[in-house]
């Protein structure tokens, strides 16, 4: 592919396949009928449904815990009058609420990636969550977690500065990044660093003193550790004039903001990232340029350059569709929504999460998940296998893993996790009227495209083997269908 | 091609084994010894007889300090007036140095002469990021300079093209950085039990919905049914192709989950191992090496030492583990009659601060000493070890003396058998730590 082809797709194009394209990559995919009905609006119309977030909101009840606590001022106070072995316990004690506060915060936002409403928003905030990564781990703060992943929601198609704006002020933040740490002095560098090289503009497009200089503009902001807010302390303010990206002046992190992102770099930076998440493949220099081009004309709002994407010829590529493979939360939300099935229980996604490699609220480091292949190894795939069994009968073949250092413990025990995938109502009459016609109906619900030639012979091989086919042998068939590698792929 | 060397000893082990292990486990040899002939026109070396590297990374930054004591230097107690360890309490190697008594498992190697300590090992212009060091270890890249690659990726690119993937194993459900490729290789597994296709509990039920075979046929068809996996390693396949990637590794998947599940069932291990993770996973290591899986490097990970608070408790019950993991599993490589063959690597991202820290701990450092283990190894001290005079120190941190990359290249050079420069980018001092 030489030139990005950002006009828009024909209208004789747009047929059953683009849509499903669609909703795979700016959604989480659907039933074949989600899908239809996404086709029956037409292209326009489906961006537009796709884009506006409020459509279809769904009611999400604020869990008591990501409220500000009333008595924390009283909780720190104990805690500083406590002996050192009754500090440790209530530290204890905080931690393990924490621990339950992340599960439910995880399934919280599974939920809602899994529900009908604004499946684009929440696609968005998990490539927000990636693109800014700040683990828990180091936080340490369900609450502040929750504050984040609600800031992410809110700018998802925003303005990118103010998004930055945003994030630079985020409690998570500026905790993950040592931004609460930095002294006038000393001012902490790391998330200066970061915020130039992994978030705005990458390497080679700053310079080292540009980062000491913007670590300087950045102090005097911090993190009110009582009332867990970001706090401007003047005292703790640098007031010397910073050299910065060529400039010069008492510039504060709105100043910092505004030059990064008039840099030339800032907006192919984030163009081209969302345009890999979302088409799937890496930009030229070339197709950075004109993505960078199209942002940089809509003032570097994301919603008008996003629907120039999902309008685009280039989006729907055949060399684009359904080749990116699918992220742990994908396959997860992706397998629940064309199942038709209940989203598995907390502890049960979390566990899976975390065996495929994308634990949510904990990625492996400030770069966040590399995806891609990063996601495949021997032993994650094995994993998408066994999750198949757990998502269409209900057994779940998974280990448990392990806090601490104990051995992992047997898989052999399986009770019946959870319920089984509802295939009476995956399959008509129709379909079941024979094997081809069994699979048929396969590939229309988890691939919308035929399967390579090997995986379909296997699945008619597998039905013909079967003297019924009842509510256990479709089961085995949806299973056998999603350990294709043809299923990681979307 | 098997060399006549190689054939005897892997008679002789068979033979040691078919003493003492019932009979089924001679059959699985001799079947495990048609299929290493089977594959020896392509691929140069078999499992059974070349030299294994097995790396553990004490993850969180190990503080050296602690762990291979200066029980006698006074600046050692003065920096470190709560957590210093008296010359009393440690297990002495010299006059100068002795263990964290919670190693007694390496005292008994070191009777033993199977471990080697390279004192102050890091690099210039050390950087106290864990994630930022661990990729500078991994990747062997100069301080400023960020690799793609990793240094045992390198090695696969360089060394081992073409051979069967489980040439790396990677314990632990994340491909290693170090293992990074051009060429993807390797595997990586967790869990022996849970590495493999679970069959539905209601497939074993009469009226069928087993989908085993079929599953097999699936993922069987990328290579003969041979498993000539190095028809598939070679050239063609790039990150550029997921689809193709996600078959090899669907296929590498199922053939290594076969044969690991075959193995772990079979190969027994001749010692008990104590119970805690770092222990089941070198217990796994030793069937493995002792079936015959053949295997280059081994990659582990025991997690947890970044110790900044209370750290007595913690660095004590990590390096018993450490240490008792360690010694059982060179006894039982031993036994087996592998332990010629294997060298372990332990590393740490960084070591810890010279002085101790307000909350019991210690804070991000730099150089620290690196262990190596096993039958052939250069027993005893290596390298000069660092002051640990405040005005010797760099921003409060051990200076490191040695490159870890000069070990990289010895393990390279003399044990793996391979030019180090090329896959180091330069060339180091040599060291003889091994062979």
């Amino acid at each position: 592919m030489n030139q990005l082809d950002l006009t828009p797709l024909p209208e004789a194009r747009w047929n059953h396949a683009a849509a499903a394209h669609l909703l795979n990559r700016a959604g989480w995919g659907g039933t074949p009928g989600e899908i239809e009905r996404l086709h029956s609006q037409g292209l326009p119309g489906a961006v537009r449904q796709l884009l506006d977030f409020t459509a279809a909101p769904v009611a999400f009840t604020e869990p008591d815990w990501a409220r500000p606590d009333p008595d924390r001022a009283t909780k720190l106070a104990a805690l500083r009058q406590a002996t050192e072995e009754q500090r440790q316990k209530m530290r204890r004690e905080v931690q393990q609420e924490n621990h339950r506060h992340l599960l439910e915060l995880q399934q919280i936002w599974l939920r809602r990636m899994t529900a009908e409403g604004a499946p684009l928003q929440e696609k968005l905030t998990l490539f927000w969550h990636g693109h800014f990564a700040t683990s828990a781990q180091k936080v340490r703060s369900a609450r502040l977690m929750y504050r984040q992943n609600q800031l992410f929601r809110e700018h998802a198609a925003g303005h990118w500065p103010a998004l930055l704006a945003a994030v630079t002020q985020d409690p998570a933040m500026l905790l993950y990044l040592d931004q609460a740490e930095s002294k006038p002095g000393h001012p902490n560098e790391n998330y200066a660093r970061e915020l130039l090289e992994l978030f705005t503009l990458g390497e080679g497009n700053y310079t080292e003193s540009d980062v000491t200089e913007a670590a300087r503009a950045l102090t005097g902001l911090t993190y009110d550790r009582l009332r867990q807010e970001p706090v401007h302390r003047p005292r703790l303010r640098d007031p010397r004039p910073k050299h910065l990206l060529g400039e010069t002046g008492d510039f504060d992190e709105h100043g910092l903001i505004r030059l990064i992102t008039r840099q030339p770099a800032a907006a192919a930076f984030i163009a081209g990232k969302l345009w890999s998440f979302f088409a799937g493949t890496e930009p030229s220099d070339e197709e950075s340029s004109a993505l960078a081009a199209e942002l940089r004309r809509h003032d570097l709002q994301f919603a008008p350059f996003l629907k120039t994407i999902f309008h685009s010829v280039a989006f729907y590529e055949p060399a684009r569709c359904r080749r990116q493979i699918k992220s742990p939360v994908q396959l997860l939300v992706g397998a629940c929504r064309q199942l038709e099935r209940d989203l598995p229980p907390a502890p049960l996604t979390h566990n899976s999460l975390r065996l495929l490699g994308q634990e949510l609220f904990n990625p492996p480091n400030v770069k966040g998940w590399d995806g891609g292949i990063a996601w495949i190894n021997t032993s994650t795939l094995l994993t998408r296998h066994n999750l198949a069994l757990l998502l269409t009968t209900g057994e779940n073949p998974l280990p448990r893993i392990q806090r601490g250092t104990k051995p992992a413990g047997s898989t052999r025990a399986r009770a019946l996790a959870i319920g089984a995938a509802p295939v009476e109502r995956l399959f008509g009459d129709e379909d079941r009227k024979s094997p081809e016609a069994l699979v048929a109906a396969v590939e229309r619900r988890l691939f919308q495209s035929r399967l390579p030639e090997k995986d379909r012979s296997a699945l008619l091989r597998f039905l013909e083997s079967q003297e019924t086919h009842g509510p256990k042998q479709l089961r085995g068939l949806l299973r056998l269908a999603m350990c294709t590698s043809e299923y990681q792929l979307t | 091609m098997q060399s006549r060397r190689s054939f005897l000893r892997t008679s002789a082990v068979g033979g040691s084994f078919a003493a003492t292990v019932p009979g089924f486990l001679a059959g699985t040899f001799q079947s495990l010894s048609a299929e290493a002939e089977a594959r020896s026109a392509t691929q140069a070396k078999t499992g059974r007889d070349t030299p294994i590297l097995v790396v553990l990374q004490l993850a969180g930054g190990n503080d050296g300090l602690n762990t291979v004591v200066p029980f006698a230097n006074d600046e050692y107690h003065r920096a470190r007036p709560h957590l210093g360890l008296a010359a009393a309490d440690v297990l002495k190697l010299n006059d100068q140095f002795g263990l964290h008594p919670a190693l007694r498992g390496f005292q008994v190697l070191q009777d033993q002469g199977r471990l080697a300590v390279v004192h102050g090992v890091g690099y210039p212009n050390p950087n106290r990021s864990h994630f930022r060091s661990t990729e500078i270890w991994a990747t062997a890249s100069d301080s400023q300079k960020v690799e793609r690659h990793g240094w045992l990726g390198r090695y696969f690119d360089h060394a081992c093209s073409g051979q069967d993937p489980t040439v790396g194993v990677a314990l632990g459900r994340t491909r290693p950085q170090a293992f990074a490729a051009q060429k993807p290789s390797g595997i990586s597994l967790e869990n022996p039990q849970a590495y493999q296709y679970v069959e539905p509990d209601e497939g074993k039920m009469s009226d069928g919905g087993s989908g085993r075979p079929f599953y097999r046929q699936m993922n069987a068809e990328v290579g003969p049914s041979g498993g000539t996996i190095q028809n598939l390693g070679s050239g063609h396949l790039t990150v550029d192709d997921p689809r193709a990637f996600l078959e090899r590794t669907a296929f590498t998947a199922q053939t290594s989950s076969d044969t690991i599940q075959r193995l772990a069932a079979k190969v027994k291990n001749e010692v008990s191992y104590p119970a805690n993770a770092l222990a089941a996973n070198l217990k796994l290591v030793a069937q493995l090496i002792a079936g015959g899986l053949p295997t280059r490097v081994f990659y582990l990970s025991h997690g947890g030492y970044d110790t900044h608070t209370h750290q007595l408790g913690a660095h004590a019950r990590l390096l018993r583990e450490l240490g008792d993991a360690l010694a059982a599993f060179v006894a039982d490589l031993n036994a087996l009659g592998q332990l010629d063959r294997v060298a372990v690597l332990t590393f740490s991202e960084f070591g810890r601060r010279v002085a101790e820290n307000q909350s019991g701990g210690t804070d991000h450092g730099a150089g620290a000493p690196v262990f190596l283990l096993g039958g052939k190894i250069r027993p005893g001290f290596h390298g000069p070890a660092p002051s640990l005079a405040p005005a010797d120190l760099l921003n409060g941190d051990v200076r490191h003396h040695t490159d870890f990359r000069a070990i990289y290249a010895d393990l390279l050079e003399h044990w793996l058998g391979t030019p180090s420069t090329p896959i180091l980018g330069r060339t180091f001092p040599p060291l003889r730590l091994v062979g």
